[in-house]
């Protein structure tokens, strides 16, 4: 495995001598390193810029050009204070911006006044929420800093090293002080919808689960400084031991005083086996010596960095009482002190007395974070009169153009048509907007500018160009266009180190339209699709107006030869074959490749069964035979080398027939049957052909079965009451030694409880096991006696009620929308007549009868033949049909649909 | 420290601290290396896509092993009595709970399983099973604790079954804390009170039914416990079942807490000691499945004798039992250590091997081998080790059996004999130390003619103590020291005068 934080220090020495960056210029790396032809790069920058906004050109320059953040909301998002300076001057404030500057015909002083006004414009505007603050957490920060480097944000935005530097600044997409600019509310919500604020997509949305948003917030924002009383981290683990071995940082933030009220679980007890430590100053009035008198399990007390106290924690006892004494300076005098809540009746006193001071608790007032006073960001009070300046303002300067989710109207300005190359904007003039382009920028619109009002792109330009505005090409290669830079190359990584380079690098794009089948593609750019789970950077979301265009360019620009795709005669035959090769006695292809779920052997490469939904198969016959062809590195192997089969049994050796076999085999999906000497490790049971059960403890008693069915449907079918307890669809369930859980969704639930029962009397509750009826379901008759399995392994369940013998069958089906139901076929056996009885069939909030079965919630029931039901009344409605058996046999047929 | 098989297993269910692996063992018996020249271990490989955590193991038709697992699966695999072993593993039936019971009878398997007992059979001949009879799932099972260990068919076909405890102290759902007998058309009989946490269950040569059972409250020590019909084994948490069973009364008094079992025993009539008390870390700490060994000598000098798989220690013991005025009694003896995980279960083979296999548990319990999960084979090489074979009782010492001739001179010298005895305090808490501490005198040793055993006169043996005997100075005729110097005899009854 790479070790990043390793890379980074390498890295640091390599770049440090290559960042020599100006602060005033645009930084668009993707145009730097892209191989776009020099005009098309000119326009992407002229779109980058958003020249459109003022400069009217057609519809087509205009939905393409990068839209400004917008601003409504700004006040609640973005400090004050940052607006104010980086108004006056973006350039100096985030190097690399494209907003331009003021114009540079105005003094200092012009400006900061200007931005000022503007501020309180801006802030004006938001009435939700004021701006404010929070401490960064340290613990989260330190794993925000793995995530940061891994996931792939370090693709466009420059790697740090250990103390927060940037080290490749001049070719990452700039993000200036983020400290200085977010509170952690304001930056996480941007992580978690950048879209929404800067709705052209150039940030896209990564989909980071909530947790690891929290730990790059932390991470991007460690170097927040508020003021505080105390700051703390918190440990959990073998605390007992002390803070060495088997204990892991928890969090960190800030405290008020040394008591534990900030650590208390939802319980009001804080959780066993933490360790905390405490860091701050505290203050003394009288200098002298101070006695602590603390109770507590163990833990140690440091003032003026001095030890005072130290008792070993131990699990094994209760608290002590300990004492300690120092001589304490007028002043501030640094405190650390570290807690372990552990052994008997773990709590915490923590006493002092000194001169003028008696025996209490310490308050707050007298501790603090830092000994230096830290500025406290106060929200903005705005001054209407320098708002309604700012107002003016960001119309007159043309504020309101870009960031045009603020309604105002404003002048005109030249069309693009009509614009030279050295002239207003593009001049060092003293009366535009200062952009701060390089003269290579320069160039490059200038070479754009005539044409860029009205221009028609071949698809392939557009491809390209779409490719590098997205920076698409800082992960992926196609044919030459960028892909990632040998300096970024290390931040890649994964967890499959068997598949090599193929397991940490994203795949390149090269022929990716002769490869990838147009519903994958879409798949992925627009829904977030991911099938390389063992790359650690994260396939980011795009939108569809953004690149859904993508989807089309790809499948016009990229074709290879058409490959000899044989005729099969025999379905059966062919599949049978696909299927023996793919197994363990066959090529094998499940050592290395996953399927259905089932992590493989080895190398943990792709997942087998989505390859018919993800490849074109022209591709997929192109590729088996000669791999190397597509991925110099990879490490797949030709097995049909030369074109010749090297399994000559298998369909009579014919290499077309032997590939279209794993084809037509894998077109089953997730139906297929599973290959042999598959990996049953997983603990996530997958149904491919065949029913799959399981049973213990669970959703439904100790007693429960799970059955998965071949169409995605599934039911739990309790042992212990012989009634029918889930139904869900979709993923099956996940076992543990002998217990289960439900996956998957739209479950549907019964009550616990036999299911058949004489009622006499319709007030009576329905019999349910309950703690303290040890002989449940047995005295009403009951006794389970197992299963049998037909072919396909469905279950029909055997139970007694009385002398009646019942044998209880679920059949899946698909209707005539190809959406999957259970058929039920109960059938009752009794030698002599049997008296009424009641099978509860359903419960529910609400249930309605229809022409031929019931509306339960959202179950619809279904009888197959004439049954007449009876809905109880109660808290939640139970339906009951009422069964009366003549000797003999006698079947009871339902459906069940959700 | 703790010890019990069921801690590890439910740790996580119940959300217990979990427990520093740091924790000391205990000391090694030491003799890993002299052993492997009598009893080497063989590895059964398991292919990496097989989650293969053994819980019980059944010989079937053909040389095949069958192995339940606590995910509920059945492997069938053949090749594993071969040498070196060459196993297959198929797939015969999934789905169940965890399995510790597995019996062949009749062209059909019966598991035990935590919630049942049920009889699987492959009607279709395809090698996969399609019917799976439950014979009773009749016993309370609510809580994680309560686990179910099941013996081999008996010679009447019934499948034996002992019910742990709702945890250690109490039982919460029907029969938790007996052994129950279930017959070949499903009828559930309970056979007697008294389980804390059983482990395996199985026949001596006699055909008597027994149970291991674990350390903990009641239980000064793990122990042999004999599954007598309508008595009582020593844990009272399990009286509230009597009303549930037809004819029995409870038995009129409880055992009182902090006493002895020599007096509780006397107080409380139908209290059967155990059998085999296998004094703590000395021998084991979590004994699990045991079987009696039927080879006819072709796994060496014990035929007839039981073995015992240890969890924590991950080791092999022996023991040997005698039915002494109506009470069963004997002795345990060290076998084999070493071996690569916690074992849970042991299965003779035809060929007179030994499988042996278990797992550890996620962390969360100490195991001394380190392996997550292993199938392991002692072979024996043909050579005789010097042992002591068997122990029994005579009114006035004990006659010691070798494995081979012992060197007279060495032998007749009652110096050679170190015995102590201890017992255990018998109380409603956790475990108990060794109490009571006496040194028996060996006045006289006497050696057969064939040389292979030794007549030891002793004055002061102990009723209810172990005889903890150490022979550390014998020597064999061939001048060879013992392979294993200690040996444990637990006396329950001594016998009247000859």
């Amino acid at each position: 495995m790479l070790n990043p934080a390793l890379l980074m220090r390498t890295s640091f020495f390599i770049f440090l001598s290559a960042f020599s960056l100006s602060h005033a210029q645009v930084i668009l790396p993707s145009i730097e390193s892209s191989q776009l032809a020099p005009e098309l790069k000119g326009r992407v920058l002229i779109e980058e810029l958003n020249c459109v906004a003022c400069h009217q050109a057609d519809d087509t320059l205009a939905s393409a050009s990068r839209k400004s953040p917008r601003l409504s909301a700004v006040g609640s998002r973005v400090n004050p204070d940052y607006l104010r300076k980086f108004i006056a001057s973006p350039h100096k404030t985030k190097p690399g911006t494209t907003m331009p500057g003021l114009s540079d015909s105005l003094s200092q002083q012009d400006k900061e006044s200007i931005a000022n006004e503007i501020t309180h414009f801006l802030v004006s505007l938001n009435k939700a929420h004021v701006f404010k603050q929070e401490a960064p957490d340290s613990v989260a920060a330190a794993k925000g800093n793995e995530l940061f480097h891994t996931v792939g944000c370090v693709a466009c935005h420059s790697p740090r090293d250990p103390d927060g530097k940037e080290l490749l600044l001049s070719s990452s997409v700039p993000l200036g002080n983020l400290s200085e600019k977010y509170s952690h509310k304001s930056l996480r919500e941007f992580l978690q919808r950048p879209h929404s604020v800067r709705p052209s997509g150039r940030m896209p949305d990564l989909r980071i689960p909530g947790q690891d948003l929290d730990r790059i917030t932390h991470y991007l924002l460690k170097n927040t400084r508020i003021p505080g009383h105390l700051a703390y981290t918190t440990w959990r683990g073998k605390v007992w031991e002390g803070l060495k071995g088997d204990v892991q940082p928890e969090k960190a933030g800030q405290t008020n005083d040394l008591s534990l009220t900030t650590f208390q679980g939802g319980n009001g007890k804080v959780p066993q086996h933490t360790a905390i430590r405490f860091n701050g100053f505290l203050r003394i009035n009288t200098p002298g010596t101070y006695t602590f008198h603390l109770e507590m399990n163990g833990g140690s007390l440091l003032l003026n960095e001095k030890e005072i106290l130290n008792e070993a924690p131990s699990d094994r006892r209760g608290v002590k009482k300990l004492t300690g004494t120092a001589n304490l300076k007028q002043g501030w005098n640094p405190i650390e002190f570290t807690y372990f809540q552990t052994g008997r009746n773990a709590n915490l006193k923590f006493e002092m007395e000194g001169p003028g001071f008696k025996r209490q608790t310490i308050p707050p007032s007298l501790f603090a974070t830092s000994d230096q006073p830290i500025p406290v960001v106060k929200p903005l009070k705005v001054d209407q009169a320098l708002a309604a300046k700012g107002k003016a303002h960001f119309v007159n300067f043309g504020c309101v153009k870009c960031h045009d989710d603020i309604k105002a109207t404003s002048s005109d300005y030249p069309e693009l048509s009509a614009l030279k190359s050295d002239k207003g904007c593009l001049s060092h003039g003293s009366s535009s907007p200062h952009f701060d382009l390089t003269p290579e920028q320069g160039k490059l619109i200038a070479l754009a500018l005539p044409k860029a009002s009205s221009v028609t792109f071949t698809d392939h330009q557009l491809v390209n160009k779409t490719l590098t505005t997205f920076n698409c090409i800082a992960c992926h290669d196609r044919e030459g266009l960028g892909g990632i830079s040998p300096e970024r190359n290390p931040y890649f990584t994964g967890t499959s180190e068997a598949l090599g380079d193929q397991g940490r690098l994203p795949p390149p794009l090269t022929h990716v339209g002769a490869k990838l089948t147009k519903s994958w593609l879409k798949e992925i750019l627009v829904h977030g699709g991911r099938q390389r789970e063992y790359l650690n950077t994260r396939m980011p979301l795009f939108s569809e107006a953004n690149v859904g265009h993508l989807v089309e360019g790809f499948g016009k620009v990229d074709s290879l030869e058409e490959a000899t795709l044989p005729k099969v005669v025999n379905i059966r035959e062919s599949k049978n074959a696909g299927y023996e090769m793919t197994g363990a006695g066959g090529l094998s292809c499940i050592a290395c490749h996953d399927f259905n779920g089932q992590k493989s052997g080895g190398a943990g490469a792709l997942d087998l069964i989505h390859t018919t939904e993800r490849l074109q198969k022209n591709w997929f016959h192109l590729y088996m035979r000669q791999p190397s062809r597509f991925h110099p590195t990879v490490i797949m192997p030709s097995y049909w080398p030369g074109g010749q089969a090297i399994r000559k049994e298998v369909l009579n050796g014919d290499t077309d027939q032997q590939i279209e076999a794993l084809w037509t085999y894998l077109s089953d999906g997730q139906r297929a049957k599973n290959p042999k000497g598959l990996s049953r490790q997983s603990r996530e049971l997958r149904v491919a052909d065949e029913t799959v059960m399981c049973r213990g403890r669970g959703p439904a008693s100790y007693r429960g079965i799970g059955v998965g069915y071949p169409e995605r449907i599934s039911l739990v079918f309790d042992s212990r009451e012989m009634n029918l307890r889930h139904l869900w669809k979709g993923e099956f369930a996940s076992v543990n030694h002998g217990s289960f859980q439900l996956r998957g969704d739209n479950r549907i639930t019964f009550p616990e409880g036999i299911p058949f029962y004489r009622l006499t009397d319709m007030d009576a509750s329905w019999p349910y096991k309950g703690k303290t009826n040890h002989t449940f379901p047995h005295d009403h008759g009951y006794q389970y006696r197992g299963y049998r399995l037909n072919k396909e392994k469905r279950p029909t369940f055997l139970y007694h009620y009385g002398d009646i013998s019942v044998e209880d069958y679920f059949e899946d089906h698909l209707d005539e929308n190809g959406k999957a139901y259970f058929n039920r076929t109960m059938t009752f056996n009794t030698t002599g007549p049997q008296k009424k009885f009641y099978f509860r069939v359903a419960s529910g909030k609400k249930i309605t009868s229809g022409k031929d079965g019931w509306q339960i919630d959202s179950l619809n029931l279904r009888v197959v033949g004439k049954i007449s039901g009876k809905i109880r009344d109660g808290d939640s409605k139970e339906l009951l049909v009422p069964i009366t058996l003549p000797p003999g046999k006698t079947t009871l047929h339902l459906e069940y649909r959700w | 420290m703790v010890n019990t098989i069921l801690k590890p297993l439910t740790l996580g269910l119940l959300g217990l601290p979990t427990i520093s692996l740091a924790e000391d063992l205990g000391a090694m018996w030491g003799t890993a290396e002299a052993e492997a020249e009598y009893y080497p271990l063989v590895e059964i490989p398991i292919p990496p896509e097989v989650p293969m955590h053994p819980g019980s193991f059944e010989i079937l038709p053909d040389q095949k092993l069958a192995v339940g697992t606590r995910r509920g699966d059945i492997y069938v695999l053949s090749g594993v009595f071969e040498t070196p072993p060459n196993p297959t593993y198929e797939l015969f039936a999934s789905g169940q709970d965890e399995i510790f019971g597995l019996s062949w009878k009749d062209g059909a398997l019966t598991a035990t399983q935590f919630g049942e007992v049920t009889r699987i059979k492959d009607t279709n001949g395809d090698g996969s099973a399609d019917q799976f009879n439950a014979l009773t799932n009749n016993w309370g099972y609510a809580e994680g604790h309560e686990f179910a260990f099941g013996s081999k068919h008996d010679p009447d076909g019934n499948i034996w079954v002992a019910l742990g405890l709702s945890g250690s102290y109490k039982s919460h759902n029907l029969f938790r804390g007996w052994a129950v007998k279930v017959t070949p058309d499903g009828k559930m009989i309970p056979v007697c009170s008294g389980l804390r946490s059983p482990g395996g269950v199985a026949a001596n040569a006699e055909g008597v039914m027994f149970t291991i059972e674990s350390q903990g409250p009641w239980n000064g020590s793990c122990s042999l416990k004999h599954l007598k019909q309508d008595h009582f084994l020593g844990h009272p948490a399990s009286y509230n079942w009597y009303p549930f069973v037809e004819g029995l009364d409870a038995p009129a008094l409880e055992p009182e807490s902090n006493s002895r079992l020599q007096v509780e025993k006397k107080r409380v009539k139908e209290l059967v000691p155990p059998a085999i008390l296998f004094p703590y870390i000395k021998m084991g700490r979590s004994i699990s499945g045991f079987q009696l060994d039927e080879t006819k000598g072709k796994f060496g000098p014990f035929e007839n004798q039981l073995f015992f798989g240890d969890y924590t220690l991950s080791l092999i013991m022996r023991a040997t039992t005698e039915e002494i005025n109506g009470v069963w009694q004997g002795a345990c003896y060290p076998f084999r250590e070493g071996l690569d995980t916690g074992i849970m279960n042991v299965q003779f083979t035809p060929k007179g091997q030994l499988i042996a296999g278990g797992f550890t548990t996620n962390r969360q319990w100490p195991v001394r081998g380190e392996k997550p999960f292993a199938i392991q084979r002692l072979d024996w090489t043909g050579k005789t080790p010097f042992e002591i074979k068997e122990i029994n009782i005579r009114p006035d010492g004990f006659i010691f059996n070798f494995t081979l001739p012992v060197n007279s001179a060495i032998a007749t010298d009652p110096k050679t004999y170190t015995l102590t005895t201890y017992t255990h305090n018998f109380s409603a808490g956790y475990g108990s130390p060794e109490v009571d501490h006496t040194e028996p005198i060996v006045k006289r040793a006497v050696v057969s003619d064939d040389k292979l055993s030794v007549r030891l006169f002793i004055e002061g043996i102990q009723e209810s103590h172990i005889h903890d005997f150490d022979l550390a100075p014998m020597m064999s005729a061939a001048n060879k020291p013992l392979l294993h110097t200690k040996a444990y005899y637990t006396v329950n009854e001594i016998p009247a005068g000859e």
